[in-house]
């Protein structure tokens, strides 16, 4: 599998050479990382190029690296004490700047090609801009329609040329992007039944934010010492 | 049926003491004296009656809702205690919320509930209903949906068998037959 792999990753470089940079993977998966201008060009290549026929789109990610390398707490063994579930973590900061890390937003996608049996995994960063937005590839690949308005819903990524770009999960009128790592994770609204207005309603949430589980960050042999100089990126 | 109240039992016209029952008993003749018959309360008839069918709405929303199938499939049959499943609330008199309640649902539950004629009763199905449960920390869920609805029993468990929630079933039987519903 690796082998057929490899001649994948050969192919790829003669086509696209310096566009697309390889993001090195333990088990031998292919991943590529490429500049959001050149995103829509290359994707339509690997769909229609009878060398690549990657016809399918799998799914469409986004990620939030704002937290991304930081944990919260330090250890290299099992624990007799373990991490108090009470620890308070630092008060929401709400993300109002004109500009982003430029790597702090990216979208992924998964891509397959039925016809050679090749999986291909492709990353863009957003850049700087606020809101994030890249271009939609939903006139290359039709299913990523309600892939990146779930994006959308949950980072708050716009995709330029997304023909119905709306929320797709959370609750009709919801304020945020949940899945931003400065979205506190009770939320800021709660509802119950307001017997006087005779409907459901929403008020201030009544709940303290609590960490139940610290992000850990295990420094054991799973994992390569190679893949450590990436991940700082 | 024995409640109290009520008297429930077999008597002909030869025992019977109370002058308006041998009155009756005399105007309808001698089919009554071979037959017998039964004195009850008014209220002890509703609540057997209200007991013995329980038709529950439907509102699975997550893994409960198996168990809740399981507890009407063939293996424990709610049939046999008249608990007969309805697709609609104006043919129900309980709602069993089965399952995690988000943000978004609560108003459909509301309304559900609010189509449903009286009497009608709750029963909250594990512990995602009974208090958010595994989400109680999350921005989505409703931490209870005794925050949209007044709930009769709590089922616990997560989820809770088939057995359990039967045994709830069985609790909200008892509670209705408490219930006085001719004020004296």
């Amino acid at each position: 599998m690796s082998d057929r792999n490899e001649t994948l990753a050969a192919q790829i470089d003669e086509r696209f050479g310096e566009r697309m940079t390889r993001v090195p993977s333990i088990c031998g998966e292919l991943g590529y990382e490429v500049d959001k201008d050149d995103l829509i060009e290359i994707a339509t290549t690997l769909r229609n190029d009878g060398d690549f026929g990657f016809e399918m789109l799998v799914d469409v990610c986004g990620v939030d690296y704002l937290s991304y390398g930081s944990d919260e707490w330090t250890t290299s063994s099992a624990t007799g004490t373990g991490f108090s579930r009470g620890v308070e973590r630092e008060p929401v900061i709400l993300d109002e700047a004109d500009e982003f890390d430029p790597r702090r937003f990216a979208v992924v996608y998964h891509l397959l090609s039925v016809q050679h049996n090749f999986r291909l995994r492709l990353r863009t960063f957003t850049g700087t801009s606020n809101p994030p937005i890249v271009k939609s590839v939903v006139d290359i690949w039709n299913g990523a329609n309600w892939f990146e308005r779930e994006v959308f819903d949950l980072f708050g990524i716009l995709f330029d040329g997304h023909p119905d770009l709306r929320r797709i999960l959370t609750d009709y009128g919801f304020i945020g992007h949940p899945f931003r790592k400065d979205f506190p994770l009770t939320g800021n609204v709660e509802v119950s039944y307001d017997a006087d207005k005779g409907r459901v309603a929403y008020k201030p949430v009544s709940i303290e934010p609590r960490t139940l589980v610290p992000r850990v960050i295990r420094d054991d042999n799973r994992y390569s010492a190679d893949l450590k100089d990436v991940t700082d990126g | 049926m024995e409640e109290r109240g009520s008297r429930v039992g077999l008597a002909n016209t030869a025992e019977a003491t109370d002058a308006s029952t041998v009155d009756t008993a005399e105007a309808s003749g001698e089919s009554l004296q071979e037959k017998g018959f039964v004195v009850t309360s008014v209220d002890s008839v509703m609540n057997w009656a209200r007991t013995g069918s329980l038709w529950p709405m439907t509102f699975g929303l997550a893994c409960c809702a198996v168990e809740m199938m399981q507890a009407g499939a063939s293996r424990y049959d709610l049939d046999r205690f008249g608990i007969i499943f309805r697709p609609s609330p104006r043919q129900s008199d309980c709602m069993i919320v089965a399952g995690t309640l988000t943000n978004k649902m609560a108003p459909a539950l509301r309304k559900v509930y609010d189509q449903m004629p009286e009497p009608r009763w709750v029963v909250s199905m594990g512990s995602c209903a009974n208090g958010g449960g595994y989400y109680h920390y999350s921005y989505a869920v409703v931490r209870g949906c005794d925050r949209i609805v007044p709930v009769d029993v709590y089922v616990p468990g997560c989820p809770p068998t088939a057995e359990a929630l039967i045994y709830g079933l069985m609790q909200l039987q008892n509670k209705i037959r408490r219930t006085s519903t001719i004020a004296r």
